[in-house]
């Protein structure tokens, strides 16, 4: 038995224990006993992609009675890879809910659905044929939907996401299927390795791919398949949603890679324009509604539609350069599509365990409410602000290495020696570099809101007020997921290196490290060491500080109770500013976008027209996406549904007429 | 010593009609529209005038001598002078500005994609450069589209027109200086006519908002 | 060579030091005697700094670590902008060359830590002002980016020092339509980024018209000096890379001495020049509403795409 085989057997070992210590654990110890074994559970996960990473062989057969191949469980590099960053993310998982788990988080159906959650997630980048695939794909989507309805199963607003979330699962299930289906039936099996034989210029590779993206997309949480996520995201609790948004939406884009660089590599350009057009869109428009979001989990659901937007426009630049023959742009589009998904993996798992604090200590979400726990919950707010960083994409975390490559790869792309590749490659990478700007400038924005808003200034409620900081087992998970965000910013060379044996050996990124640790991406000319750059800001710090303390020791700093506030000294917390009032500017700025509804409504003081006792303003911002096209099929889904309520009336008659009907009619076309 | 900054020359010059077409979408003032399009009037002249050394005809530098006569000189100062005579409001298009400006350079971008599919085998330099005057016909339009008030759509018009002419230059080199001097009076007449009646519709009217001229009074 | 890439950084963080409160003292002077005051003299920058620090700073009771880890943050990425950019000469360091994104990347760390400085307090009028600050800040970023794509197109790399070095050898890139798109575009993101008018005003004494100066104003002491000073260098910085664009004669592409102190002299005049310019256009532009300012953005972004799609269809 290999290393690789052992692993993957681990972790079936460590679900069954995890499932039935679940089952047996009594309240007290469960969330401790079965966090350790979800955590190692994970931990396996890591060990066994890292093992698949570094090209470990081994496969692990399950036989079946149906008439097909057995199932086989073999990690290449790319499924290694791609099993580590989801399992990394399920540590920080596991570990969090130890501390943060409570009465109904804590029950038996929650753990148990985490650890199958977790499992399933888990191997389907091990799968190597379409049963597996499929199998370990639902066992992750029913893992998770047991899990959200574990959660608070009583509430309206829960039980709404949960009908949701099935609906676009089931959705996109059904899409995955569909595609896999037309690659199968045009090669006559189900093994990963047959399917690579169809040619991408026929039409089967054609409409293959356009159901494959569309059922990956929505795992992925792509506009225009992201309706669940603002409904699901905000109701699960923090461990959950970062599960789910950290770790669950790599598999969407495993899925994609899997096609674009193992089953169907060099496809036609207009693959890469319609994957970097879906990708584009749901950047922006992710972004956009992040910006404008005041509940900090709906805004890191977004976010996370947003950065996913980011990866498939690396993704179809990667697929639309190498049909223009742009190779060495193309592959460096890959690397930084990959990287982002790792950063992405790292920054928006703490992010949301860091909300996960927040609703712990506050159990408020609504950024209008807090403020000021920076000082009540320092370590949350480091951490928090570390992959705040990450997600605003700014030096030297991961989220800027990955942008800056996916940049370098754009500009590069529509040139080779100075010549035009092509048209369309030619329109296209100014487009992307100009949503890529936009979407990292508002992601400037909404993080900056989200930081400042809720740790600075003073808070805005008296539940704020109150907050304290989260145990120790909480903690260490947001200082573990903290240090990967800068951790991975700052060893960009190993870690592009790593991604590039991974899409091997059907892609080979020239890339390779400088320095320390720095990313070399010597087809575009591209070169980085975050190291150096620390060093460089660091040395200059150093004559800031020696003059800061120079000045410090002879006029020492002086508190004075109140802000002066341009003189207005009689200032409350609630008159700071809000997230609502921070996104107002852009607001009207995007306004025939986003369509908000105001209310405002003033009292009067007595009969004045000029005193006013209150004012109440109200601003929603709702989803266009899912009151322009969501809505108007379902209602007339629902139409269709009432219409076909009267041919079933419940009449035995009439039933028994259609069957007369059917009958006669089809012996009608017999004879024919 | 002309032929290495021949390239140069073009680019400046259409660059410049690009950035004036660009340059009246933004601005939603007549007075500054006119003074863009004297300005573009000038650009177009330098263009032919370019060619026409270029190519070393005579009669092309004589036609660009006729268009800065006519459309920077001209056509501008009828305009200006009607102008000022009677309104100085600026008007609120249907496109806000940030909209138009996007529309502009989406429609270079278009222009440039349809161009070089019909120019394919062209490889010279002023060919390259004619998707520019393909997108000022788009804008032209655009602005004929967008814009409320009889006079600044005349302006679309005009862009247009000039839009057509630096396709005409930059493709085949010119045409024949008497299609050319019809084609200027065609237009210096068509714009004094429509001026005239939109002087005299505002007189009767008080305003010549085309969205409120819908029907046809005896 | 990275002795001498690391003698012009210092050399340039030196002289930019000194000169960024010089250049802010011009454009004041200059616009002073324009609008017919005497002025407070062309050294009072430097003074203010000097005063500020001799000053004992007044924190609010509710603000945090921010309110004295932000203005530092944005002196040293103002510091990392002035070491980076190719301003005296075109030497890159090593392993981190004068790449453009990473440039803006910088810049925008100085950006993220006044608008959090603005926030820090709680006042109303710093939340406003680093809202608005932040609404620009993401607005610009598109232009930014694309003005930088059209520049290194005649270059092929968006390393600053590479394309500065482009435009020496050949003079004829700076006057071609596409770069002259750009340089619009990059300069109308610039006066944004570096809140001078027509979107911002410097010189405002109304809380409500402030962008920049309403999230400082929490900010006392040697708080307020490393603010101000940082956003002097920022200004300095950016404006010395626009003129190398314009202008990049006397820029130092091979270490020598004599070449070392051309390129001081000529980076200075190059900047206090373009100073004047500045503060000369600013005597004629009003503030633009806030809710113009998109408008004058999007203008700029579509300046910069046209200069790109421009770069396909002339040469």
């Amino acid at each position: 038995m290999t290393a690789l085989e052992a692993g993957m057997l681990g972790q079936v070992l460590l679900l069954a224990l995890a499932v039935t210590g679940a089952l047996l654990v009594g309240t007290r110890w469960r969330s401790r006993v079965i966090g350790t074994l979800c955590a190692l559970l994970a931990a396996a996960g890591i060990v066994t992609g890292a093992i698949a990473l570094f090209g470990g062989e081994g496969s692990l057969t399950i036989p079946t009675a149906l008439p097909m191949d057995p199932l086989v469980l073999s990690p290449d590099r790319l499924g290694g890879l791609v099993m580590m960053v989801v399992s990394a993310v399920g540590v920080l998982a596991s570990l969090f809910g130890i501390g943060s788990a409570r009465v109904a988080s804590a029950s038996r159906t929650s753990w148990v659905s985490m650890a199958v959650f977790l499992f399933g997630m888990q191997l389907v980048p091990a799968a190597t044929d379409i049963v597996s695939f499929l199998l370990f794909w639902e066992i992750m989507t029913l893992g998770s939907t047991a899990l959200l309805l574990a959660h608070h199963a009583t509430r309206g607003t829960v039980a709404s996401a949960i009908v949701w979330y099935s609906a676009m699962s089931q959705l996109s299930f059904f899409f995955v299927l569909a595609g896999f289906a037309v690659l199968a039936a045009a090669t006559g099996g189900t093994g990963f390795s047959g399917l690579a034989t169809v040619d991408p210029a026929s039409w089967q590779a054609s409409l293959a791919f356009v159901l494959l993206l569309l059922g990956f997309g929505g795992k992925a949480e792509l506009v225009p398949l992201h309706v669940w996520v603002p409904r699901v995201l905000p109701e699960a609790p923090g461990h959950v949603a970062a599960a789910m948004s950290g770790a669950m939406v790599n598999i969407g884009v495993y899925g994609a890679l899997l096609v674009c660089v193992r089953l169907l590599p060099n496809g036609p350009a207009w693959w890469g324009v319609l994957l970097m057009a879906l990708g584009g869109l749901s950047a922006l428009y992710g972004i956009l509604q992040a910006s404008v979001a005041s509940n900090l989990k709906v805004l890191l659901a977004y976010s996370t539609t947003e950065n996913m937007g980011l990866v498939f426009l690396g993704l179809g630049a990667s697929v639309l350069l190498r049909a223009d023959d742009a190779t060495a742009a193309a592959d460096a589009a890959l690397v930084a599509a990959l990287l982002l998904m790792v950063s992405h993996a790292a920054f928006k798992a703490t992010l949301f365990l860091g909300a996960g604090a927040i609703a712990r200590s506050t159990g408020e979400m609504n950024l209008d409410r807090l403020g000021g726990l920076g000082s009540r919950m320092p370590w949350t707010a480091a951490t928090f602000g570390a992959a705040a960083m990450g997600a605003a994409a700014l030096p030297v975390t991961s989220g800027f290495v990955a942008e800056w490559m996916l940049l370098q790869a754009l500009i590069h792309g529509s040139r080779v020696d100075g010549e035009v590749v092509s048209v369309t490659a030619s329109v296209a990478m100014p487009l992307a570099v100009a949503v890529i700007a936009l979407t990292a400038g508002l992601a400037l924005l909404t993080f900056v809101k989200a930081y400042g808003i809720a740790f600075l200034a003073r808070p805005r409620s008296p539940k704020a007020t109150q907050a304290r900081e989260v145990p120790v087992i909480m903690r260490v998970s947001l200082v573990l997921g903290a240090l990967g965000v800068i951790a991975l910013g700052l060893v960009p060379g190993p870690l592009a290196v790593a991604i590039a044996s991974a899409v091997g050996p059907a892609f080979a990124p020239d890339v390779r490290t400088v320095g320390l640790a720095g990313v070399d991406a010597r087809g575009i000319d591209a070169v980085l060491d975050p190291t150096t750059f620390v060093v460089l800001a660091a040395l200059l710090l150093v004559p800031v500080l020696i003059a800061l303390f120079a000045s410090a020791r002879r006029h020492p700093t002086r508190t004075s109770p109140l802000p002066w506030a341009g003189g207005g000294s009689r200032l409350r917390p609630r008159m700071q500013y809000t997230a609502t009032s921070y996104a107002e500017p852009l607001v009207r700025v995007f306004d025939d976008v986003l369509r908000p509804s105001r209310d405002v409504e003033v009292t009067h003081v007595g009969e004045s027209r000029y005193l006013v006792e209150r004012v109440h303003v109200e601003q929603s911002v709702s989803d266009v996406i899912e009151t322009r096209f969501y809505r108007p099929m379902l209602n007339a889904a629902q139409r269709f549904g009432i219409l076909a309520r009267r041919a079933q009336n419940g009449s035995i008659h009439r039933y028994l007429s259609y069957s007369f009907v059917a009958l006669l009619s089809v012996l009608i076309v017999v004879s024919l | 010593m002309f032929d290495t900054i021949y390239p140069q020359l073009i680019g400046l010059c259409t660059g410049a009609l690009l950035l004036t077409s660009a340059l009246m979408v933004w601005r939603h003032s007549l007075l500054a529209s006119i003074r863009l399009l004297s300005v573009q009037g000038f650009a177009l002249a330098a263009l032919v005038a370019v060619i026409g050394v270029e190519e070393g005809e005579t009669e092309v530098i004589i036609v660009s001598v006729l268009v800065l006569l006519v459309k920077g000189i001209g056509l501008p100062w009828v305009l200006a002078h009607e102008t000022q005579a009677t309104t100085r409001t600026d008007e609120a298009p249907r496109l806000n500005p940030t909209a138009g400006l996007l529309t502009v350079a989406l429609l270079t971008i278009l222009s440039y994609v349809v161009a070089s599919r019909l120019l394919a085998g062209d490889s010279s330099v002023s060919a390259h450069a004619a998707p520019i005057g393909l997108a000022m016909v788009l804008i032209g339009f655009l602005l004929l589209v967008t814009r409320r008030q009889a006079g600044s759509q005349l302006i679309g018009f005009l862009v247009l027109d000039n839009g057509i002419a630096t396709v005409a230059f930059l493709t085949s080199g010119g045409v024949p200086l008497f299609l050319e001097l019809g084609i200027s009076l065609d237009v210096l007449l068509v714009v004094v006519i429509l001026y005239v009646f939109a002087g005299r519709m505002r007189n009767k009217f008080g305003n010549t908002d085309i969205d409120q001229l819908r029907k046809l009074h005896d | 060579m990275t002795g001498a890439a690391i003698a012009i950084a210092l050399v340039q963080l030196v002289l930019f030091v000194f000169l960024s409160p010089l250049l802010i003292g011009v454009i004041r002077q200059v616009r002073a005697r324009l609008e017919g005051r005497a002025g407070a003299g062309i050294w009072q920058p430097w003074r203010d700094v000097r005063k500020l620090l001799t000053k004992d700073p007044v924190r609010a009771a509710d603000s945090s670590w921010m309110l004295a880890a932000g203005p530092v943050t944005l002196l040293v990425s103002s510091l990392l902008l002035v070491a980076l950019l190719p301003l005296v000469g075109t030497l890159p360091l090593p392993l981190i060359p004068s790449d453009l994104f990473v440039i803006v990347s910088v810049m925008l760390i100085g950006v993220v830590a006044l608008a959090l400085v603005g926030l820090d307090a709680g006042t109303a009028f710093g939340g406003m002002g680093s809202s608005r600050h932040m609404t620009v800040a993401a607005l610009v970023e598109p232009t930014l980016l694309l003005a930088v794509y059209a520049l290194s197109i005649p270059a092929g790399t968006s390393t600053l020092s590479l394309i500065v070095e482009t435009r020496l050898a050949n003079p004829a890139v700076i006057i071609s339509p596409v770069s002259l798109l750009a340089m619009v575009a990059l300069a109308i993101a610039i006066m944004a980024e570096t809140s001078r008018l027509p979107v911002d005003n410097p010189s405002t004494h109304l809380e409500l018209t402030m962008l920049h100066e309403a999230m400082v104003l929490e900010a006392s002491g040697r708080d307020l000096a490393w603010l101000e000073l940082g956003s002097w260098l920022k200004l300095a910085a950016l404006l010395g890379l626009l003129s190398n664009l314009i202008v990049p004669w006397g820029v130092l592409t091979e270490f020598s001495p004599l070449g070392l102190l051309v390129g001081v002299v000529t980076v200075t005049v190059k900047i206090l020049a373009l100073g004047v310019v500045l503060s000369v256009g600013e005597v004629f532009l009003a503030k633009a509403r806030l809710f113009r300012v998109p408008e004058l953005l999007a203008g700029s972004f579509a300046l910069a795409l046209l200069a790109v799609t421009a770069s396909y269809l002339v040469a």
